[in-house]
């Protein structure tokens, strides 16, 4: 494997570091203020104009587990009660909070304010009502009605764009910040701006070979995009991810010497096996061309952006309609169903997260949605996003062995077929 | 002649085949009944060997290999290439290549019986229903997850605590005459369940008999994910339990292909795979391949 490393991932590294460190700036001296906010839908152009610095607790867990250090926590909040099949990035999150352990040693400050921006996951719901709880913060829980139908309501923009104001207002008299709406003017333009690139960025995994894994190289730009999405600082990031890749594209050069396999992976990965997940693909030099879990915190590459013309309006859009997590089932299989198709993918790799119920729920249908009506090959593996203690590395192992036999001689009988 | 081995690491056993290709001695007696497939005269098994895996994942891997290679009389260096499968496939020093045990299944029950379409494997600690394409190619497969609820390891802990042999238990469950209805396939708990259908006074060949059943009706609905297609081949170490036969029967409704080779199936189907291989590779006129045991 010719793992891609250009100045994309120095410069995310030190983005990330320069977060993390305005994070502790903030716990230690109080300024500037920090609000919690969950990555699906995030509405981060709020906190941009006000300046305000986001502390995603779901990247602090999952730095945690990259990084082998999610198991202690997570006992520790079991040892309070927390149940076994509960959310495991939230134990892992409560844990290391009480435990005081945080992803880069530094210290993460008490919010003023947990925004609970519950789009479709109502463990949010909960964990944020703990983390306020916790913390000694206010809570301000903005309630987003699912997606019932193709597009949202007036009604239901309306109801968004109301609390969104409301929110404001929140901010203003807990912080003593006055909003700008020239700078969320300004924060809404530069994420319409990220959110181009990094759509053109996706598009760019239809080329074969792809020039980059858009499920492992991909998590490497979603912490600049949740954190940075709204700043200048995000557009520079994006444009020279999406120049870099570009000219790889040029070169014709993949994520592999020869790309083999091409596969949309639904579901996010075992980040306490990342590395060894990883190279379960490139035993086979499979590319992932394209993943949901990339479209947690916003769906971009079938053309929504946020518009600086109507800033509250959008963003309401993008938290009712145009994020994984609070869109139904039917929905989630056509986004599925068109990246196979449109990205030219040979197959599909689900991975049941054990202790999440509520998006993992439905996914042995999904799998015969796919095999059954699309007749494509998929595969159905169990372990868990967070918990190492769900991972089976020789019994993943097998079954991600075993479909690429599959679709190797599925790929044989297929050429033969043409050369004869 | 040309010769090729497949060697099978699973956690319990480990089997070993060895193939010949045109002529030799056949290995094996075929049975008569209808369901019993007889190998191909070509190419066809000369040995087979099985040792309990243990600690030592290689060394069990070397021994099957060395013992099937005595049973065909044959000097390890005439094998012309050896496939590994099972969980132990990437601990096999002297292997040339590795296919899962997926694979290897599929391939083995099409060779035996051609017009598989279905194979249930049942082995020491999963169960896994594959469905096979007209020519042994794995159209899909579905697996228990990773508890080994319903596998070998159940029917082992059962005999267990009855008291019997492992290959008591099968027949033995034949003889139900009202078997009980057994509320759980988890392999710990089975324990509790026995103990408290002996103190209820049950006999033991119906509790066994609920055992089997409990087995059948987790692997069916496994089974109907997929879905069941017959010809259905039932392989791996469980399938020469004459108990786990009959009641995989009753539950599907329909009769099951089972082999005496049944238990060497993985094994059978890396050897078809290296056989393969070494075609492939006198077809191109490419030198032999470097042996790995010498």
């Amino acid at each position: 494997m010719t793992e891609y490393r250009g100045e994309i991932h120095r410069r995310q590294k030190e983005l990330m570091q320069r977060w993390y460190a305005r994070l502790d700036e903030s716990a230690r001296t109080g300024w500037p203020p920090a609000i919690c906010l969950m990555i699906s839908g995030n509405c981060v152009e709020l906190l941009e104009a006000f300046g305000i610095v986001p502390i995603y607790p779901e990247v602090n867990a999952l730095q945690l587990a990259i990084r082998h250090q999610s198991l202690e926590p997570i006992l520790a909040a079991e040892e309070l009660g927390y149940a076994t099949d509960n959310c495991a990035y939230v134990k892992a999150d409560i844990g290391a909070y009480l435990m005081g352990v945080t992803p880069s040693g530094g210290r993460l400050p008490r919010p003023a304010l947990v925004l609970c921006n519950f789009v479709g996951c109502n463990t949010y719901l909960k964990w944020f009502e703990h983390v306020a709880a916790f913390m000694d913060a206010p809570l301000y829980v903005l309630d987003i009605p699912f997606l019932r139908r193709e597009e949202p309501s007036p009604d239901d923009v309306a109801y968004v764009v109301a609390q969104l104001k409301e929110v404001v207002q929140r901010i203003e008299t807990i912080t003593g910040l006055r909003f700008d709406p020239d700078r969320f003017r300004d924060a809404v333009r530069c994420s319409q701006r990220v959110e181009e690139l990094w759509s053109r960025i996706k598009h760019l995994a239809r080329r074969e070979p792809s020039p980059f894994d858009a499920y492992f190289d991909a998590i490497t730009l979603m912490g600049p995009l949740y954190v940075y999405r709204a700043t200048p600082e995000g557009v520079a990031f994006f444009e020279r991810a999406l120049a870099e890749l570009e000219a790889k594209a040029a070169r014709g050069e993949g994520v592999y010497d020869r790309e083999h396999f091409r596969v949309v992976v639904e579901g996010p990965p075992p980040y306490p096996y990342f590395r060894a997940f990883r190279d379960m693909f490139a035993r086979w030099r499979a590319t992932v061309v394209a993943s949901t879990y990339s479209t947690v915190g916003g769906i971009w590459e079938f053309g929504f952006r946020h518009d600086p013309d109507r800033p509250f309006e959008s963003v309401a859009l993008h938290m009712l309609a145009h994020n994984l997590t609070n869109r139904n089932y039917l929905q989630r299989y056509d986004q599925i169903r068109r990246y196979v198709r449109e990205w030219n993918a040979d197959g599909v790799i689900i991975h049941f997260v054990k202790s999440c119920r509520l998006f993992s729920a439905g996914q042995g249908d999904m799998r015969d949605y796919l095999t059954k009506v699309l007749g494509v090959p998929t595969l159905y593996i169990e372990s868990d996003l967070e918990d190492p203690r769900y991972f089976a590395e020789a019994q993943i192992r097998n079954r991600v062995d075993a479909f690429f036999e599959a679709l190797e001689r599925h790929k044989s009988a297929a050429q033969r077929m043409i050369t004869v | 002649m040309r010769f090729a081995a497949g060697v099978d690491v699973g956690s319990t056993q480990t089997k070993a085949v060895i193939l010949a290709e045109d002529g030799g001695q056949s290995g094996h007696p075929a049975r008569s009944s209808d369901h019993v497939g007889t190998p191909p005269e070509s190419p066809r098994i000369v040995a087979r060997a099985v040792v309990d895996t243990g600690a030592h994942v290689s060394r069990a891997a070397e021994q099957a290999f060395h013992a099937a290679c005595r049973e065909a009389g044959l000097d390890p260096r005439e094998i012309g290439l050896v496939v590994g499968t099972g969980y132990g496939r990437y601990k096999i020093a002297f292997g040339h290549a590795q296919v899962t045990e997926i694979s290897c299944h599929a391939r083995g029950a099409h060779f035996v019986f051609p017009e598989t379409r279905t194979v249930i494997d049942i082995g020491g600690q999963d169960a896994k229903v594959i469905r096979v394409g007209p020519e042994g190619e794995v159209r899909d497969f579905v697996m228990n997850d990773k508890c080994a609820a319903g596998t070998g390891r159940f029917l082992a802990n059962a005999a267990e605590v009855l008291g019997l042999r492992l290959e008591e238990i099968g027949p033995l469950s034949l003889q139900a005459t009202d078997p009980v209805k057994l509320t759980t396939v988890c392999t710990v708990f089975v324990e509790s369940d026995i103990l408290s259908y002996l103190a209820q006074g049950r006999r033991p060949e119906d509790i066994l008999r609920g055992v089997h059943l409990a087995i059948a009706r987790r692997t069916v609905s496994l089974a109907r994910r997929i879905p069941i297609e017959p010809a259905i081949t039932f392989t791996g170490g469980v399938a020469r339990n004459v108990g786990m036969v009959r009641a995989l029967e009753e539950v599907l409704g329909l009769s099951i292909h089972v082999s005496p080779e049944s238990h060497f199936m993985g094994a059978l189907g890396a050897a078809l795979f290296a056989l393969d291989r070494l075609k492939r590779r006198a077809e191109a006129g490419a030198a032999p391949e470097e042996r790995g045991w010498q």
